[in-house]
């Protein structure tokens, strides 16, 4: 009896990839990690709980939002773009970092974290986040509770969350037009 | 004007001209109190102890109790077709509970649908069902909520739409439509059967939801348990017939009422409520006795898991189905719908799959269900709602293979039944 396979095409990073044939019920993580080489994405809880297994998915409409790659079937990313925590930082042509991110910045410049495990996901959606308030500014009196409604799904087992939270919080105040001018 | 619609108007002229008679009657009749001093019961402990146990039996928590309100001050929301019915304040404050109703007053509630002021009360509380307890019981409950702290919690007003605003219209209603027992919706004569009858019918008031109900918002008795409508939502047929279709079990349906959870599936929405508030706290013996009367002494034999391969379901439901399922469903319930021991139901054998009307499992896919716990310490997690990721197509092709593959039942969801529901 041999595996029933299915085809995946999708862009993951800027970078096309595919056709490669995945077993049905492959879950994404394990192609990114097993057939891609791509293992920064972590698995944790395996049950879509931990949310460190995020990766990004960029549609059509211009939006992103986190899509937890330990429950979710290779076969849902055919012909979707997303990004994984790879692709956070920028990188020159030779694949060098030449920057972290300003969320990445902030969490080592914050000790955000510890242990580490959690902190692909963290990053993901924090970028989820201020990209979305690029397109949708909100006022600065609102942004702490912003930053804890797109972080809570996120678990985090050694720092308490506290030092995750103020990192994206004072990112997002520091960085012109992602909150509402005079509120 | 159809024979429904004309039937229906008929028995409005009825109940108006009823309601007319009534009222000339009702001024003399209805000697209502309002006033009186604060009752003091004195009732022994073991009487508190199993009136709280018929409370709990009786599910009163499940609306007069409000969601983070004081237990039993009243205030959950109830909306109908008429308009918007809150639950009262029934702890023992004088002013807006029943601390000055006496042991009369709150037994004519209960049995006859009216308040201690001689007004009618709506049959959303279910005194329909509630008629049938005996005076003890009343009495025990009435003691048990007398010794609770009292509650200075305001009743909210209801307001229905008119004509429904008239109370006494429900003394035209009572005369139609309540009666003195219910009728079995199973066949038994043993003890076990017939205290199963009374937990069900009249304590646990199954049919306030499972029974349909007709155009005055009255129970169709000859339709029993047989299944309605709530919304968005089913009550599903909990008849023997209805329950033995979809794979239940007196074992399973004790382990569903005692511990929310059993090889047929695990308590949500409404029913989770149930589960926690009421029949987890029933002695295994009142749970036998549910079983006993919902399947009747001699149960009819569960029909079998419907064996549908695989294969056969993604080509009858055309592929998109299948896929839907492998990308968004298996990670957690398994490819072969076995789902995780103590963490996520299995698919396979569920009975919510295997009800012919789909909206349970429509709801589900879509909302997902919150994370919940269950009584000793068991819990499952959340399942994520899939509205954002699903068409109504796609949505539609999802819910039509597991109908087939697991459910046993046609394919007949179509994408606008989706959207209807969304």
């Amino acid at each position: 009896m041999s595996l029933a396979t299915h085809p995946l095409t999708l862009t993951i990073n800027g970078r096309r990839y595919g056709p490669i044939e995945v077993p049905e019920g492959m879950m994404m993580i394990d192609v990114l990690h097993e057939m891609l080489d791509l293992t920064g994405s972590r698995l944790g809880c395996g049950i879509g709980i931990c949310h460190a297994c995020v990766v990004i998915w960029d549609r059509d409409d211009k939006t992103s939002e986190e899509v937890r790659t330990c429950i979710t079937g290779a076969g849902f990313f055919d012909g979707k773009r997303i990004r994984t925590i790879e692709g956070i930082a920028q990188r020159d042509d030779k694949g060098e970092i030449l920057a972290l991110s300003p969320v990445q910045q902030a969490f080592l410049d914050q000790f955000s974290f510890q242990c580490g495990y959690c902190t692909p996901g963290f990053v993901n959606a924090a970028t989820v986040l201020i990209e979305r308030l690029k397109r949708a500014p909100v006022p600065r009196g609102e942004v702490e509770a912003v930053v804890a409604a797109a972080l809570e799904s996120h678990i985090c087992r050694c720092t308490g969350y506290v030092r995750y939270y103020q990192a994206v919080r004072d990112v997002i105040l520091a960085t012109p037009g992602l909150t509402q001018s005079g509120a | 004007m159809s024979f429904r619609r004309l039937a229906l108007a008929i028995l409005v002229v009825a109940v108006l001209v009823v309601n007319a008679l009534g009222a000339l009657i009702a001024v003399r009749l209805l000697s209502g109190q309002t006033g009186g001093p604060p009752q003091v019961v004195r009732a022994s402990a073991e009487v508190v102890a199993r009136g709280k146990y018929l409370a709990e039996a009786a599910d009163c928590a499940a609306c007069h109790t409000a969601p983070g309100g004081a237990p039993f001050a009243g205030g959950l929301a109830m909306p109908s077709g008429f308009g918007t019915i809150y639950a009262t304040n029934i702890t023992p404050d004088p002013d807006n509970g029943i601390g000055r109703w006496s042991a009369d007053d709150f037994w004519q509630a209960l049995h006859d649908g009216r308040r201690r002021d001689g007004q009618p009360l709506y049959p959303a509380m279910p005194y329909t069902s509630y008629r049938g307890m005996t005076r003890g019981d009343a009495d025990a409950i009435y003691a048990y909520l007398m010794q609770l702290r009292p509650m200075k919690v305001a009743n909210r007003q209801t307001k229905l739409d008119f004509p429904y605003d008239i109370r006494l219209g429900m003394m035209g209603w009572n005369l139609l439509f309540l009666r003195n027992s219910l009728p079995p919706t199973s066949i038994g004569s043993s003890p076990a059967w017939q205290r199963g009858r009374y937990l069900v019918d009249v304590l646990g008031h199954c049919g306030e939801c499972h029974t349909p109900r007709g155009g005055l918002g009255q129970m169709e008795l000859s339709q029993a348990l047989s299944g309605a409508v709530l919304g968005r939502v089913a009550a599903p047929d909990i008849t023997p017939a209805g329950l033995a279709a979809r794979g239940w079990t007196g074992p399973g349906l004790a382990s569903y009422l005692g511990r929310g959870i059993a090889d047929q599936g695990s308590a949500f929405a409404d029913m989770h409520q149930v589960v926690m508030l009421s029949t987890q706290h029933l002695t295994p013996e009142d749970l036998g006795a549910m079983t006993t009367y919902l399947l009747g002494d001699s149960p009819p034999p569960p029909a079998p898991q419907p064996a549908m391969v695989a294969a056969t379901a993604t080509a009858a439901a055309g592929g998109a189905g299948r896929a839907s399922y492998v990308a968004l469903c298996g990670g957690c319930h398994g490819l072969e719908g076995g789902g995780l021991p103590n963490t996520v139901v299995a698919l396979r054998g569920n009975s919510t799959l295997r009800l012919a009307d789909p909206r349970n499992l429509i709801v589900a896919m879509l909302d997902g269900i919150g994370p919940e716990n269950f009584p000793g310490d068991a819990s499952l997690q959340a399942m994520p709602g899939f509205a954002d990721k699903l068409s109504d197509e796609q949505a539609a092709a999802l819910a039509n293979y597991l109908r087939l593959v697991w459910g046993g039942q046609k394919p007949d969801v179509t994408a606008a039944a989706i959207g209807g529901l969304r």
